[in-house]
């Protein structure tokens, strides 16, 4: 685990940074993983560039659409009071995220970035549609979440970017999120599965205008449950039609058998967990109205 | 790479090492420093027993770099009383039965620490989740958790 | 019972300040100048011939000061019954864990680049991945040699299994066939690590006069000094072994782990060295719970009375002996369970195969023979459409009656703690909602015996020094001890400073395992404090010129009521100081042994439970019926801990004991495939949180055994026996669905329920 340290104060420096060392260097945000990957030898990048020094990116911007900066820890999110509300699925994916002491430090961006297929933030991000900003020396561009990430570990940011933000734009009246996840414990779990659920209802809160259903930890990245998504699509939210989009989002979700649970019983996961995810949106558009 | 030279401040006290870039806060305070009341366990930030407060914050040493803690303030469980006078909650672990082995106990203090500084009037439930990053296996937390709620019930100045 | 001043009252352990202020150092923190950092280099195979090791290229690795291998230790088997352990595998491997080589370099970066530059070739062999396997006609032998090992005498061996543990009772066959209805079931359960927060830890350093110091977190000082003992070759007293804090135990640091390597290691390199355990060596080449396997035949009348039992429990006890055959013979008596069974035939067996020496974990064999027995006491009650508490209240043992190998049982609680687990998870109202319901389990336990010794001396301040062999690992079994100490010898607890295991210059103790050590320890401070008396009475009488029998010990002074004369222990101890030596005490104790019918048992290294306590658990937990995720709402523990030596801490030994029972009732499992460990590392392997622990009710009853301090009993392990066997037992309440094996995850439940539906 032999490398040199950089401390950039800048975006500016620590974009020139990355582009000059490029894959043998590794942006180090929270460390939550990337350090416990360099004691196992998993990674052994040659370069270290710690972003904690670097302003400005851990801001959250909720004027008009809402931005979150890459640093913005897990904590941050979690007590945002303005998430509370139609956005209580940021709050709800962030504050199951190991411990406090991990949730300090962890940060958006490196829960994007990592693109573990068991993430419990950027399922959320997705179901929101966000995009996310990459900065390289060639400038900035900006993606959708969803062509992000192909594999597990594997993302469309170029060695030479920084992941600077993300981005997405704020609900519609009559919407709700909501977050839920299985592990074996109730803290301190990699989700079995995960369900981030996004709901706009018609204005007389009967009919679904919108849905997005993400699922987490059942395929090889998260993915949308988008046969789910059309079933609901213009029908009430009735008991029955929570019942088939849970039904059909197991049928199209593609978990694996692991040690910590079978493919058999994650498709029965993600099967209740959406109908619960979508029935917590509907109570909440009803609460808030 | 070489060694590089910094500054720590440690419970309000500066110590210069020497050290290379990816050694830990942890294992700098526990082989160079002599400061073993932060605890070594799994290396994984799975445990919790290193846990130590970085800038006012609950983190686990384990995944800090020393290099990282340059120009900042770093409280271990060794700064916590002041001369024999112990902390309201290390007082408060002892009043309530909350040690056993006490291996975690000095992440506990610390964790509950920055929990009750965010939150000086918990209910056990939150106590419980604060402490979810810290593992414990002979107490079973119960008598933890009566200790830190003991503790939010002592006057706050003495916090 | 007459009052008493200290003991029987909650007060804060004497070690508590160090520990919460860091200062307290555990062997985890222990360093020495100079010193190397050790470590281990483990077999990736389960089974394989060894074929080649070359450490040529490690050797030269910067900072590399030794590396061993087989070739540079001495050819010595060791273990506790059997002798097949070896430090490094020679030609075979057995396991995937078991160590290879060891290298010591001056950073722990230097040693971890050595280790990968060690060049290992292993044949591969098809490894026996569990009992099933190793019990099979035809099955490979895991020790080709078995039969030239030395062993215990009295074990049964033969090829796998390394001991058949039995007792018989009457005539089962009879009993079956007066019994109305027979019930046959089997049990399964998965191995779990004792979770300890600090990692196995040693280091060693020799002197020029050839002794090596080892500072270690054994439970067992005594042990690992005889142990290196052979291993290294020397004389015993060419071995001294001292522990710092110890950062918890539960059994997993009971033989020796690290210390051997530490100990060669410096041995080879003249410097101090230190090895340590990382949570994959622990999860994979540690001595975690045996799996198990339990099937019980048990018949019973038409009206819930036990008539026999044929059960047999099969250990993996992994490729060596270690604490099997015991923890095998330990297994007879807890499947008679705490119940009056005229007929028995009951059989542990410890089975190897290709995976880690699963050793002795809190209540060795406890929680799988429990969770079979007080399952099959459920569905049995079901069955007869009984109550299951009437059921158990029909036949469990009472006053006087015989344990299942004839010892006489005394002091038995059990009835008390049944009613009042039951009265306080409301009982009646068994299943309060849908998917909610109670379940109840009841078991017993010994106090193990073995010697201790203790010096107790008295201090020219009138202080006292209590020296022990013991080790405190954390359950205040040493406070427990002190309390004893200073009730007797009229002192305060903070007169009392503690002395503890260092086989130099501490007395002998048997060490800190089996509940024994606060009984124990407290036993021979008893009787140091009835040889001191007679000291201090006798200087007293000398220097007071009064009669012997007019002088009492009390409030830290020799006193003369009638007389109105008293000389304090302070004055009395430098008087002896000057004249005679000081005043000082050598206490011991040995449990008496308890008379069994030697005819009932075979292959039995543990035919009794000493001063035994009985414990009953409840529980009230909901189930979700679509994940299958339980919910515990209340659990409460009724435990019959014979004197209450310091509430506080019993509370804490029986809230511990649940919390890690309940790990292995719900979440807990080391998953193997193919002789291979998947989930070595704290993330998958579920130790519960704060989250996921409920509050858990003690209920202290007390009915005082006939032996110890004040009428106390072993208190440490079996808060650990029933957890699962009350959740299984309440989750079936709440679903109908019986899970049989453990874990009983929310996976099992819900899938259970759906093939219900079906």
């Amino acid at each position: 685990m032999h490398f040199e340290y950089h401390e950039p104060t800048s975006v500016r420096e620590a974009v020139e940074l990355g582009a000059r060392f490029g894959a043998d260097g590794r942006f180090l945000a929270g460390g939550t993983d990337l350090l416990i990957q360099m004691r196992r030898g998993q990674l052994r990048p040659r370069h270290v560039v710690s972003l904690h020094r670097v302003p400005g990116l851990d801001a959250i911007d909720v004027d008009g659409a809402v931005t979150l900066g890459a640093l913005v820890t897990h904590r941050r999110l979690e007590r945002e009071p303005s998430f509370r509300g139609a956005l209580q699925a940021l709050i709800e994916g962030a504050e199951v995220v190991g411990g406090h002491q991990i949730r300090n430090v962890a940060t958006v961006g490196g829960n994007i970035v990592n693109a573990s297929p068991a993430a419990d933030v950027a399922p959320v991000l997705l179901a929101l549609d966000a995009e996310v900003t990459c900065l390289g020396p060639g400038g900035e561009r900006s993606l959708p979440l969803e062509a992000f990430a192909s594999a597990p570990g594997v993302t469309a940011r170029r060695p030479d970017e920084l992941l600077t933000r993300a981005r997405f734009a704020r609900l519609p009246p009559h919407s709700a999120t909501a977050f839920l996840k299985a592990g074996r414990r109730r803290a301190m779990e990699i989700s079995l599965v995960c369900v981030a659920a996004r709901v706009t209802l018609d204005a007389s809160r009967e009919r679904c205008l919108d849905v997005r259903i993400v699922l987490g930890a059942v395929a090889p990245t998260a993915m949308r449950a988008r046969a789910a998504e059309l079933g609901l699509r213009g029908q009430p939210l009735t008991a029955q039609a929570l019942r088939e989009a849970g039904r059909a989002a197991a049928g199209e979700c593609r978990p694996i058998s692991d040690v910590r649970a079978s493919a058999r019983y994650r498709a029965l996961l993600v099967a209740t967990l959406v109908e619960r995810a979508l029935a917590r949106c509907g109570e909440r558009i009803r609460q808030a109205a | 790479m070489g060694k590089l030279a910094l500054s720590l401040t440690i419970n309000g006290e500066s110590h210069d090492v020497l050290v290379e870039p990816h050694r830990t806060l942890l294992d700098v305070l526990r082989t160079d420093l002599g400061l073993t009341g932060t605890k070594e366990n799994c290396l994984d930030a799975e445990c919790g027993v290193c846990t130590l407060l970085l800038d006012g914050m609950a983190v686990n040493a384990c995944i800090v770099l020393a290099v990282q803690c340059r120009d900042r303030t770093v409280v271990t469980i060794e700064g916590l009383a002041v001369g024999a006078e112990l902390h309201p909650l290390q007082r408060a672990f002892i009043d309530a039965g909350a040690v056993q082995c006490g291996y975690c106990i000095p992440g506990m203090i610390l964790a509950a620490r920055a929990y009750l500084d965010e939150n000086p009037t918990p209910s056990e439930a939150e106590v419980r989740e604060a402490l979810a990053g810290n593992l414990c296996r002979c107490t079973g937390y119960q008598k933890i958790v009566d200790a830190v709620m003991r503790a939010a019930g002592a006057p706050a100045a003495a916090r | 019972m007459t009052a008493t001043r200290i003991v029987g009252r909650s007060l804060p352990r004497m070690d508590a300040p160090g520990k919460v202020t860091g200062t307290a150092i555990y062997a985890a923190d222990f360093a020495l100048p100079g010193m190397l950092h050790g470590r281990v280099l483990r077999s990736r195979d389960p089974h394989g011939r060894l074929v080649q090791i070359d450490a040529s290229r490690a050797a030269r690795v910067r900072g590399v000061r030794a590396v061993l291998t087989a070739a540079d230790v001495a050819d010595v088997r060791y273990g506790g019954s059997v002798k097949d352990e070896e430090v490094f595998a020679r030609d075979r491997v057995r396991f995937a864990g078991q160590p290879l080589a060891a290298v010591a370099a001056t950073s722990p970066e230097a040693a971890a680049e050595a280790l990968a530059a060690i060049e290992v070739a292993v044949e591969p062999l098809p490894p026996i991945v569990d009992v099933t396997d190793a019990l099979a006609a035809g099955a490979p032998l895991v020790h080709e040699g078995w039969a030239s090992y030395a062993a215990l005498p009295i074990l049964h061996r033969d090829g796998n299994v390394c001991n058949r543990a039995r007792i018989v009772v009457g005539d089962v066959e009879r009993g079956f066939e007066e019994a109305d209805r027979i019930f046959e079931h089997r049990f399964v359960t998965r191995s779990v690590h004792q979770g300890y927060t600090e990692p196995r830890a040693a280091v060693a350093q020799w002197d020029s006069a050839g002794q090596v110091t080892v500072w270690s977190n054994t439970q067992l000082p005594f042990e690992i000094q005889s142990t290196l003992s052979e291993i290294l070759q020397v004389p015993v007293s060419k071995v001294r072994v001292v522990v710092p804090g110890v950062g918890g135990g539960f059994g997993g640091k009971l033989r020796v782990g690290v210390e051997h390597f530490a100990a060669l290691l410096a041995r080879k390199t003249g410097r101090a060295v230190k090895v340590m355990t990382t949570s994959e060596e622990e999860l994979t080449a540690a001595y975690a719970r045996q799996p198990a396997i339990v099937e019980l035949k048990t018949g019973v009348t038409t009206d819930g009375r036990l008539l026999a039992r044929e059960g047999r429990l099969w250990f993996d006890t992994g490729a060596f002996a270690g604490s099997g055959p015991g923890v095998a013979s330990v297994a007879t008596l807890m499947l008679a369970g705490p119940y009056r069974i005229p007929h028995l035939l009951l059989e542990g067996y410890a089975v190897y195969t290709n995976k880690t020496n699963f050793g002795s974990f809190r209540a060795p064999s406890g929680p799988q023979a429990n969770f079979a027995v007080e399952s099959q006491m459920d569905i049995i009650a079901d069955a007869l459409h009984l109550d299951p508490l009437d059921f158990r209240l029909r036949n469990i043992v009472r006053e006087g009656e015989e344990g299942p190998t004839g010892q006489v049982l005394t002091a038995v609680g059990l009835e008390e703690c049944l009613r009042k687990v039951a009265d306080a998870i409301g009982w009646k109202d068994r299943r309060p909602a849908p998917g909610r319901g109670k379940g109840i389990a009841c078991g017993w336990w010994t106090t193990t015996g073995g010697s201790s010794g203790v010096y107790v001396k008295i201090n020219p301040d009138g202080t006292v020094a209590l020296n022990t062999g013991a080790a405190e690992i954390g359950t205040a079994a040493l406070t427990g001890a002190a309390q004893v100490l200073a009730e007797d010898l009229g002192v305060e607890l903070a007169d009392i400073n503690v002395v503890s295991a260092d086989t130099l210059s501490t007395p002998f103790d048997f060490g800190a395992q089996g509940s024994r050590t606060a009984f124990a320890v407290g036993n021979a401070c008893r009787a140091a404090v009835a040889d001191l008396k007679r000291q201090v009475i006798a200087l007293g009488a000398r220097q007071l010129g009064v009669d012997e029998s007019a002088l009492e010990l009390r409030d830290g002074a020799v006193v003369a009521p009638a007389e109105g004369k008293r000389a304090t222990l302070a004055e009395l101890a430098r008087i002896s100081q000057a004249s005679g030596g000081g005043l000082i005490a050598h206490g011991t104790f040995v449990a008496p042994p308890t008379p069994y019918d030697a005819k009932r048992v075979e292959g039995h290294v543990y035919p009794v439970f000493h001063s035994p306590s009985f414990h009953a658990h409840a529980v009230d937990l909901s189930v979700d019926a679509d994940t299958g995720e339980v919910t515990i709402h209340r659990y409460v523990v009724a435990q019959d801990v014979g004197f209450a030596m310091n509430p506080t801490y019993i509370e804490g030994q029986i809230e511990g004991g649940v919390a890690q029972g309940l790990g292995q009732a719900l979440s807990e499992e080391i998953v193997y495939d193919a002789g291979r460990v998947l989930n070595a590392n704290l993330t998958d392997y579920k130790m519960p949180t704060a989250v996921d622990v409920p509050r858990i009710e003690s209920i202290l009853v007390q009915h005082p055994s006939l032996v110890g301090p004040f009428g106390a009993k072993g208190v440490g392990e079996p808060p650990n026996i029933e957890p699962p066997a009350a959740v299984a037992n309440a989750v079936a309440s709440a679903t109908g669905v019986r899970i049989t094996s453990l874990p009983i995850t929310a996976e099992k439940v819900a899938l259970a329920l759906r093939e219900r539906e079906r």
